[in-house]
């Protein structure tokens, strides 16, 4: 399992996200996470139990805006809906994020 | 705070903000117990979001210092709880004596066994603590970025990675062991088993190599402070300088006993095999950091240390690789040496190459020696003033066999040189000219190394090359090159070559393809003005052949009755090309008058008839028959001898003699005589006015070999006399139509110490007058020069021809002062002016 090509996140109320590991591991912690020998690493499954399904819906798909425009240059910002913002700023730094400089527009 | 702001918009929930300060020791808990189960490796039960986020969580509450703080106090108690008791059981009395005291009597295998068990111990609480440490950076990443980094202080885990060196390898164990007086690490202990360890492997145990691997990855992995600096890692700053002062302690003790053994080549082969032991080594167990400087240590102790003593071993060293090419020895030497300093190996190949170069030359002379018969005959010879004669022939043979075996041995020893170059020492360039700058000395220390080049050379196109492949050929041609580079004394080599030259030119002996390559090679190589003369003397062979054939069809033409029988093959030299004794000028110089020798009429008449013709379209120059040079066909006519009836001798007999032209005339002479009448040698040589010398030469080839003895001589002796008497000899017989009568001047030889003082005279005052030249031309350029300045320019300038002795210099500077070209500056010790 540890090892398999989809990892699933868990928000707030049990939303299940299944993400491809490797858009996932731009975040930091998340890959601190997969890399231990924590439960996480052993089960593919990563919870965020205080963190709300929409917050991680714009996360995740921030995950693969990444992924997909990872090598390209000139890309397009992000849609951020402006009343998220502020919820997205703290899981940004959450997930170790804000150095980024794609991540940084977004802010 | 941020709820004293009201207006800051604050996040709709956010429940981690609620709690404010008492939410720290319930996060605080949940860590502790995560760093407890990580150290007894129970982690996989754990979430590492949870865990994360109660850092996080004690993060944004701004307690980051705190949690700093509480993390490192728990690492450090629990390494004094769990970690270190086991290491401390590890460092028994035993493992200290052996590995600090060198305690006698302990065995390999036992300290092998108790090194490697305390090295395990090590490595596996390393390896946990740093698995442990790296999970626990992971959990705390969210402080590491946001508090430590902010605050200045050395990250969680290089903290927390550091207690490993602080608590384990920095510990003393409570002070001085009895069994030891200075104070001691545990940091010691390693170090003294792993190069305890690493001594073993040496001396060609088997020891557990990817043990020592991890063990200098740890210390690769731990800095000496927190600030974890690239140069501080331990491995850098305590292990590797021990290491290599004790390797150069074992290297040093080694090279010592290699010198005792007194086996050069075991040396190289044991120096050889250690370099890559210890690059292995550093690929393995150690660090490839430390390769490059663990081969300084070796290049340092087993090659520089006593590198002449090794070179200068008896049997085994420098000379004997050398002398028995031992090729795989000198390659091996070369590689070693070429790491470290080239210059023992180039001296001792420099004065390897003097010294064989000088044997070959005392070689030559035992040579000399072991035929007295030769050497005696030629000394009788030279008291009787007869200097050459018939049987010297053979001493001049041997003479010249013995030039040609100088620059064939020579020649040997350049290709054996050569042959080390390219086999052995990769061809470098710096050993390449050391070499050729010695073989250039020996050489020129030899005094008549330029001669015996051009007699190889000569000796070479004129026998060597008949019949013989282009490939062949071009070997002659490379290896002449070869030693004209060598010779500094250019022009005398010049002189000779140009007197051996002419020889073979006007005696048709070589091939004039091969010397006109020959001669290209030497314009390449030493420039224009040493070869023109050459070019000339070549030029002159083709026109005068032309002139020949044009002669030819002019007389042809006219129908002259008076030429019926001769045919005239002439080569018109210009004086300056060819060697002077070639013109007949060194006669000259000895009669003080012209020694012109009389021709008989008909000769006499062929010439006039010449000269006209030449004439015709060179007025005004002067053509000076030069007889000692040429050489011409007879044909001769022996009657029947009266009263033999049978054999050879009742017939008339026509045979067709190749003689030289004074024999030529002689020969003429001898028309006039009535059978059975005599000339003396006076008559003979009153009556052609040829030198007594040429004409002792010529009597003897036509009175003296069986095979060409058209006369009789009276006495019958093998030596030609002044009173000597010469008669017709009717009986002759030959079995071949054509007889070439043995013409001694048309070998070259070596000249004896009389002649050879008069080359090297003329030679001088040729160089006296080059010397002159360069004087004034530098000179006339410079207009003032100190003598030191002048002396050391005219060198320069003649280092392509020859190397001007000093006091020749000087002698010319003098001269040219009295000529008032030059004057002396005044209020100078020695400084010149020009005078224009």
């Amino acid at each position: 399992m540890a090892d398999s090509k989809y990892i699933t996140l868990v928000s707030d109320g049990g939303f299940e996200f299944v993400v491809l590991r490797e858009a996932a591991l731009v975040s930091p912690t998340i890959k601190g996470m997969l890399r231990s020998q924590f439960s996480e690493a052993q089960t593919g499954r990563c919870e965020f139990p205080e963190i709300n399904a929409t917050v991680l819906e714009k996360v995740v798909e921030y995950f693969y805006y990444w992924y997909r425009n990872r090598d390209k240059e000139d890309v397009p910002d992000m849609d951020i809906p402006v009343e998220m913002c502020l919820e997205l700023l703290m899981a940004a730094d959450y997930f170790n994020l804000d150095a980024k400089p794609a991540l940084r527009n977004m802010a | 705070m941020a709820s004293s702001r009201p207006n800051k918009i604050r996040p709709i929930r956010k429940p981690i903000m609620n709690k404010e300060t008492s939410e720290f020791e319930p996060c605080w808990e949940i860590l502790k117990s995560a760093l407890t189960d990580i150290h007894n490796k129970n982690a996989s039960r754990l979430s590492f979001e949870n865990l994360y986020r109660a850092s996080y969580k004690i993060v944004l509450r701004k307690k980051g210092q705190l949690l700093y703080e509480r993390v490192k106090a728990f690492e450090e108690e629990w390494f004094r709880d769990h970690v270190l008791p086991p290491i401390a059981e590890l460092v028994s009395g035993n493992l200290v004596s052996i590995a600090l005291l060198q305690m006698p009597g302990s065995s390999p295998h036992e300290r092998r066994q108790t090194g490697e068990r305390f090295l395990r111990g090590i490595r596996s609480t390393w390896e946990d603590h740093n698995m442990s440490m790296n999970m626990v950076a992971d959990i705390l990443m969210y402080l590491e970025r946001s508090y430590t980094a902010e605050s200045r202080q050395p990250s969680i885990f290089a903290a927390t990675i550091g207690l490993f060196r602080d608590h384990i390898l920095r510990n003393n164990l409570g002070g001085p062991s009895e069994q030891l007086d200075q104070p001691f690490v545990i940091f010691d202990i390693v170090n003294a088993v792993v190069l305890d360890l690493v001594n073993m492997e040496r001396d060609g145990d088997i020891i557990d190599r990817n043990l020592l691997r991890q063990i200098t990855s740890m210390l690769e992995a731990l800095y000496e402070t927190d600030d974890e600096l690239e140069n501080a890692k331990l491995y850098l700053t305590v292990f590797e300088p021990r290491f290599l002062s004790a390797s150069q302690a074992f290297y040093k003790t080694e090279c010592e006993k290699l010198l005792r053994e007194g086996n050069a080549s075991a040396w190289l082969r044991h120096t050889q095999r250690r370099l890559r032991e210890e690059q292995d080594r550093c690929d393995t167990s150690l660090s490839i950091l430390t390769a490059d400087k663990i081969a300084k240590v070796i290049e340092q102790e087993l090659i520089v240390a006593k590198l002449n003593d090794f070179l200068a071993m008896e049997g085994s060293g420098m000379k004997s690789m050398v002398d028995n090419d031992r090729h795989e020895d000198l390659s091996i030497l070369y590689q070693l040496i070429s790491r470290v300093d080239k210059n023992a190996l180039k001296t001792i190949l420099q004065s390897r190459v003097m010294d064989l170069g000088l044997e070959i030359e005392q070689a030559l002379k035992s040579t000399d020696f072991s035929t007295p018969g030769a050497g005696a005959e030629a000394e009788d010879a030279a008291e009787g003033g007869e200097k050459t004669k018939v049987q010297p022939l053979s001493a001049a043979a041997q003479q010249t066999a013995t030039a040609i075996k100088w620059v064939d041995d020579v020649l040997q020893l350049k290709d054996k040189f050569d042959n080390l170059s390219t086999t052995c020492f990769n061809q470098d360039i710096v050993l390449q000219s050391a070499v050729t700058k010695s073989f250039s000395e020996f050489i020129n220390i030899f005094k008549r190394s330029s001669e015996f080049v051009s007699l190889f050379i000569d000796d070479s196109l004129k026998r060597g090359l008949r019949g013989k492949s282009d490939e062949d050929v071009e070997v002659v041609l490379q290896k002449a090159i070869i030693l004209l580079r060598y010779l500094a004394d250019r022009d005398m080599f010049e002189r000779y070559y140009q007197k051996h030259l002419a020889r073979r030119l006007l005696h048709s002996k070589s091939e004039i393809h091969i010397e006109k390559e020959l001669v290209r090679r030497m314009r390449a190589e030493l420039g224009n003005h040493f070869t023109a003369k050459f070019e000339g003397m070549f030029k002159d062979m083709e026109l005068s052949k032309d002139l020949s054939e044009n002669y030819r069809d002019h007389v042809r033409n006219l129908g002259d009755a008076d030429t019926k029988n001769i045919d005239l093959g002439i080569h018109v030299l210009t004086t300056n090309n060819w060697p002077p004794d070639v013109m007949g000028r060194g006669v000259i110089q000895e009669d003080g008058g012209r020694a012109d020798c009389t021709f008989p009429p008909a000769i006499k008449r062929l010439q006039e008839s010449f000269f006209k013709y030449y004439l015709r379209d060179r007025s005004g120059r002067v053509l000076t028959w030069v007889a000692s040079a040429g050489s011409a066909d007879v044909k001769c006519v022996f009657p029947k001898v009266p009263g033999k009836e049978s054999g050879p001798l009742s017939k008339e007999r026509r045979y067709e003699l190749n003689v030289s032209t004074y024999g030529m005339i002689v020969l003429d002479l001898f028309n006039d005589v009535a059978n059975g009448e005599s000339l003396s040698f006076e008559e003979i040589q009153a009556k052609t006015n040829i030198p007594a010398q040429d004409l002792v030469r010529t009597m003897g080839s036509l009175s003296i070999p069986p095979k060409s003895r058209v006369l009789v001589k009276e006495p019958l002796s093998k030596n030609v006399k002044t009173t000597d008497k010469f008669s017709f000899n009717a009986q002759f017989v030959s079995k071949t139509i054509k007889i070439k009568a043995p013409v001694i001047s048309g070998t070259s030889k070596v000249e004896d110490s009389e002649e050879r003082k008069e080359t090297e005279r003329k030679n001088d005052q040729t160089r006296a007058h080059v010397v002159d030249a360069a004087v004034v031309r530098i000179m006339k350029q410079r207009k003032e020069l100190t003598h030191t300045q002048l002396t050391t320019e005219v060198i320069g300038q003649l280092a392509g021809r020859f190397k001007p002795e000093i006091s020749m210099i000087k002698k010319r500077i003098e001269d040219l002062l009295v000529r008032e070209y030059l004057e002396r500056i005044d209020g100078e010790t020695a400084a010149y002016r020009y005078l224009a």
